[in-house]
């Protein structure tokens, strides 16, 4: 799967199960509340029972001659008598200020109007302890329910986004197709240009047309380094790293060799400054992508006969230019693929994706500082 | 000054218990000797009251405007029984005492004291 179809689906479901997960919390939010006050009603009924039952011994009290009058008791039910005040008169207990209360914690209320007054009591009030058992189960039934729907969800958002993803997938491999079988046909021309060129300059015939010959060489070599870098993203997934101790200031040195005729073209002073033997376990490769895209754009946006600086240190590699600088809005997407700050120049906008790309595959940091109208500076830190 | 303290301590205490059993004489006396005479049955005139008014405020109050205005209207007994026994006249007893009479007589039939809990 490709990342950008694993990015997709990945925030396809994202979307998909968190808004499924709320409407199904919602929803299990309302029938949590319903049938909990059922199962609390259903309790209460036997408040309202037993408290009916106290009432008729209360009238039996009421009509007692008896020096001593017995309050009725239950096992698992208390209550008590309040006045037409609410003041307390009776009762297994006593609580303040509870008589427009329905639930307190663990206890559930039931409050009886009593008329006529026997034994003066206007209310009835009857508790019990709530039974949890009922609700702990509901609970457990919801919770059940809810991560039975959320692997059942899960897997269904994973096909649905499997099918949503397809045609963008079949225009990926087509897409990839195209430039890979484009670039197939673009090797061989590039190469043989390029090798006659060599030829030309190494036998020494083209005193006459030199600068022609420059042109045709710098040409040459930014189609092949589009042709490679191209390749590299083509290739990213499957190609197999052939990770290496690597002089780095060597094959920085050789790289600088391969753009001066670019940067000479532009007229542009190029200072070195390149420590001797900075090694870094690199696949040769990578380090080419990494060190050609950023040497190559500082040439590509810096200012005719500007100053292009090339640090090289054992703990970063730096590129400087004095060109149209990248604005500051801009500077947080410039990473990503066909991402062009400025359209002045060609390009496809995949230099830096393929610097970043390199930067994270190795642990590196990629640090970039821009004025605009003043330059741009790279640096690449070795260690994080 | 410890045994003064005691002394007048005592000697309040007796005046103040003295002073209950005055008004409880009192009440006796002219309420509930005249009750017993005439076979009235104070127990359960007061559960009357308690049924219709339940708290002991508003007894009180019900009992002092009948004992003051004397009519149907403002008796527990229902109409019936007046066409059987005559309606007492207005008592003559002060405000205070009449109150005080009257706090006596709930007190003495309190349903709180009757109410205990079952084994």
């Amino acid at each position: 799967m490709l990342s950008s179809e694993k990015r997709s689906l990945i925030r396809f479901l994202l979307i998909y199960l968190t808004s499924t997960f709320i409407l199904f919390s919602f929803a299990s939010w309302i029938f949590y509340s319903s049938a909990k006050h059922h199962l609390l009603d259903q309790q209460r009924e036997t408040l309202k029972y037993e408290a009916e039952h106290i009432k008729s011994q209360l009238r039996a009290l009421h009509r007692s001659d008896a020096e001593i009058l017995y309050y009725p008791k239950s096992k698992h039910i208390r209550s008590a008598i309040y006045d037409l005040d609410k003041a307390y008169i009776f009762g297994t207990f006593k609580t303040k200020q509870i008589l427009d209360v329905h639930t307190d914690g663990n206890i559930l209320y039931h409050i009886t109007k009593i008329e006529p007054y026997y034994l003066g009591a206007a209310y009835l009030l009857t508790a019990k302890e709530i039974d949890f058992k009922p609700i702990e189960n509901l609970q457990k039934n919801i919770l059940f329910f809810m991560f039975a729907a959320g692997i059942f969800f899960s897997i269904l958002g994973y096909f649905l986004g499997r099918l949503f993803v397809a045609p963008m997938r079949d225009s990926i491999e087509q897409m990839n197709h195209f430039i890979q079988d484009t670039t197939h046909e673009l090797n061989t021309p590039i190469s043989t240009i390029l090798t006659n060129i060599e030829m030309i300059e190494t036998f020494g015939k083209h005193e006459e047309n030199s600068s022609e010959l420059k042109r045709i060489e710098i040409a040459s070599k930014t189609l092949s380094r589009i042709y490679d870098d191209l390749t590299y993203l083509n290739l990213n997934h499957h190609y197999h790293r052939r990770v290496i101790t690597l002089n780095i200031s060597d094959l920085l040195k050789e790289r600088i060799v391969y753009f001066s005729a670019m940067a000479e073209a532009k007229g542009l002073k190029v200072t070195i400054n390149i420590e001797q033997d900075v090694i870094l376990k690199m696949d040769k490769n990578d380090a080419v992508r990494l060190i050609d895209n950023i040497i190559s754009n500082a040439i590509k946006y810096n200012k005719p006969k500007g100053i292009l600086y090339i640090i090289l240190t054992n703990e970063a590699f730096i590129v400087k230019d004095e060109g149209i600088g990248i604005r500051s809005k801009d500077l947080t997407t410039i990473l990503q693929r066909f991402k062009r700050a400025n359209k002045s120049e060609g390009g496809f906008g995949i230099g830096l994706d393929i610097v970043d790309q390199v930067v994270r595959n190795y642990g590196f940091d990629l640090q970039i500082r821009s004025q605009e109208g003043k330059g741009t500076e790279v640096m690449v830190k070795w260690e994080k | 000054m410890g045994k003064i303290i005691f002394i007048l301590s005592f000697v309040s205490l007796c005046l103040c218990a003295e002073e209950l059993s005055m008004q409880e004489q009192s009440a006796e006396q002219n309420c509930l000797n005249c009750h017993q005479q005439q076979q009235i049955p104070s127990s359960l005139i007061h559960k009357r009251y308690l049924m219709k008014y339940s708290t002991t405020k508003r007894i009180e109050e019900a009992i002092f405007t009948y004992l003051k205005h004397p009519d149907k209207a403002h008796s527990i007994m229902p109409s019936a029984f007046f066409s059987k026994f005559p309606m007492k006249e207005a008592t003559t007893v002060d405000d205070s005492n009449l109150h005080k009479y009257i706090q006596n007589y709930l007190e003495t039939f309190d349903i709180k004291k009757k109410l205990i809990l079952e084994k």
